[in-house]
């Protein structure tokens, strides 16, 4: 027996009058407004530098250090923030408990802080307090630390990754969970056979955000790793040379950070977030 | 089979209360109930999908009350299907027998007795009895709704269940497809034997599979009867409404030798046997089923004893297909009797709109109710 209806034959979009059109151009020319002012001022950039002093820089030690601990701290700060962000966004989502209200807004504190402030709070948190001078002597010393920057990365981006997780979550009905259940899996067996996968394009979108967040930041990072050559981020080398006047070496750098950022994304958003 | 004793569940302001049934083994039964009644709340609590506050819920002698899902036997086919969206059909379908591989109880159970068969040869046989071979490698996104449903029954019957539960199965599918299917889901039912309780809010589907059939109502089960049982013999009003009882009007029983005489207002006077009114005087609800009422061109010659014969004018004829609905005005205070007659027979009687017609009513098609 065969059902006439089927979703392949369903019209793309409706049919739409001269209203209809407006409507959809006046939409369209705030995405065109955003995209080509932002690229107006990226080309400022791109055409204040010549290629020459673009190639010097890209060649330089010290930009290359900067270019490969930028991308492999956020990259780590993309696994430590999913290995957080999906517990928590699952049981944010699934689970009432006193004080639900209390901790999701305690989730959100990092977006709206000045990144600065958690730099200076885990400067205070590691040497003035006992637990993390504990942590700071007996187990991983964060300050001053690659790890540091791993851990500045993660307090100020993954919620984020946390808020977008839970949001996906919360759009998967639990009642696809239950008949998992019913069907022989336990709650955690309905959890990584059914929520996970389903979950899948929403934790590949919490991991950009957590990306892109991580491989912006240098507030924080100045204040709790500080600016010594082996610790400075592309962010941070690009704010330093800046300061000291060096515009031309410091916009050739931004111009890398943001064809390696573009270039990530859409990586990422073609193979990850393709249809099956 | 299934035996749930005083269930009592709330959520916000709705509560089942008290809420017992019993299921016989291999019965095909119907929960029928208005939306909001609270059915699929109370198959959720059967299937251990909500921790019930009080009572018992048995399966096969077994207490299953704080059992988690699992570990039920219970093959859900919820109202939206919940396919797996990730997963084609035939991975759909897999789910349960592979899940059965992590746990040796399960894996007993569906593989013990039938080891040599490959989950595949499995999966495959039911796919074709369930008529969707076709569509095994598609995605639930792009199936209909009928395709949809069939899907969600082979994934639950993959089990091998004890009991099937199907919330609202066909609900969302046109009149055509709905029939289809309900005969489809009777002829599984034959061909398994498998316990299964159905829901619905639809009359006539309850009709098409229903061994029997609990009428639910602001989370109470009402009537538990076959179809013809809670058809001809609704316990209440509520129950009578909800089952197109047609006319249903308030008379007082009066003993009168071999009859109870009903006086209604105005042209309303019926006839019942007294052994149907033993139990009932006073104030009563009569019912008599649209169906039930002969209708006659002229006066009834020799009317069998104890028939009602109310003279009336037809006011409104409704084609509905197979059969006519009449409305025949009786008397003068605007009393109104529904008539269901075949279309042959309608047009054998000649009576059009405005024709003077007269209706019997045997008093055995009489019923009366407290309320």
């Amino acid at each position: 027996m065969n059902d006439p209806l089927s979703s392949e034959t369903r019209a793309s979009a409706p049919v739409t009058g001269w209203h209809g059109r407006v409507f959809a151009a006046s939409m369209m020319a705030f995405v065109v407004l955003f995209v080509v002012g932002l690229m107006a001022v990226f080309a400022a950039d791109v055409s204040y530098i010549d290629a020459e002093s673009f190639a010097h820089v890209i060649r330089s030690p010290e930009v290359r250090h900067a270019v490969w601990l930028s991308l492999w701290t956020s990259t780590a700060t993309v696994g430590v923030g999913l290995l957080f962000a999906i517990p928590m966004g699952y049981a944010l989502s699934r689970y009432r408990f006193p004080g639900h209200a209390v901790v999701d807004s305690i989730v959100d504190l990092p977006i709206i802080l000045p990144p600065l402030v958690v730099g200076v709070s885990l400067l205070v948190f590691f040497y003035q307090t006992s637990v993390g001078k504990w942590i700071h002597e007996e187990v991983l010393e964060f300050a001053f630390q690659h790890q540091g920057i791993v851990l500045c990365q993660f307090l100020v981006a993954s919620s984020f990754g946390i808020r977008a997780i839970k949001l996906t979550f919360d759009g998967i009905d639990p009642r696809i969970e239950h008949v998992a259940m019913t069907l022989g899996s336990t709650r955690a067996g309905a959890f990584f056979r059914v929520a996970l996968p389903m979950a899948r394009r929403g934790i590949i979108v919490g991991g950009i955000l957590i990306w892109t967040r991580a491989f912006g930041i240098f507030g924080p990072l100045m204040v709790f790793v500080g600016t010594a050559n082996s610790n400075r981020v592309l962010p941070t080398k690009i704010y330093l040379d800046t300061s000291v006047g060096k515009l031309e070496t410091a916009l050739a750098a931004t111009v890398l950070m943001l064809i390696l950022a573009a270039t990530a994304l859409i990586i990422v958003r073609i193979v990850g977030l393709r249809q099956r | 089979m299934i035996q749930i004793h005083r269930l009592n569940f709330s959520v916000g302001n709705f509560a089942l209360k008290d809420v017992s049934l019993h299921v016989e083994p291999g019965e095909y039964f119907v929960v029928l109930g208005p939306s909001g009644s609270g059915k699929t709340l109370l198959m959720e609590c059967l299937c251990g999908l909500n921790r019930i506050h009080s009572g018992e819920i048995a399966i096969d002698g077994r207490d299953v009350t704080r059992l988690e899902p699992r570990n039920r036997g219970i093959g859900y086919v919820p109202q939206d299907y919940a396919l797996f969206p990730h997963r084609t059909v035939r991975q759909n379908v897999c789910f349960g027998l592979e899940t059965a591989f992590l746990f040796p109880s399960a894996f007993r159970r569906l593989f013990g007795h039938r080891p040599e068969e490959s989950i595949s040869a499995r999966v495959t046989e039911l796919i074709d009895s369930v008529g969707i071979s076709h569509l095994v490698d598609r995605l639930p996104g792009k199936l209909s709704g009928g395709e949809k449903q069939r899907v969600a029954l082979a994934r639950a019957l993959a089990i091998e269940p004890k009991v099937l539960v199907l919330d609202e199965p066909v609900s969302a599918l046109d009149e055509q497809t709905r029939d289809a299917l309900c005969r489809q889901l009777k002829r599984v039912h034959r061909s398994t034997g498998t316990t299964t309780i159905h829901i619905c809010h639809n009359f006539a589907e309850m009709m098409t599979v229903a061994d029997r059939v609990g009428i639910i109502h602001q989370g109470r089960i009402l009537q538990v009867g076959t179809p013809q049982e809670i058809l001809q013999r609704p316990n209440s009003t509520r129950v009578a409404r909800f089952v197109q009882a047609g006319n249903l009007f308030p008379a007082r029983a009066q003993n009168s030798g071999p009859w109870t005489v009903l006086n209604g207002t105005g042209a309303m006077q019926f006839r019942a046997p007294a052994a149907e009114a033993a139990t009932i005087d006073g104030q009563v609800t009569v019912m008599v089923r649209p169906e039930n009422i002969r209708l006659e061109a002229s006066p009834p010659e020799n009317p069998p004893p104890g028939t009602t014969v109310l003279e009336g004018s037809i006011r409104d004829a409704v084609d509905l297909g197979p059969t006519i609905r009449l409305s025949v005005a009786c008397g003068n205070e605007g009393e109104e009797l529904e008539v269901s007659l075949g279309k042959k027979e309608y047009h054998k009687r000649q009576a059009g709109v405005g024709d003077r017609v007269f209706l019997l009513v045997a008093p055995q098609d009489i019923h009366l109710m407290r309320e």
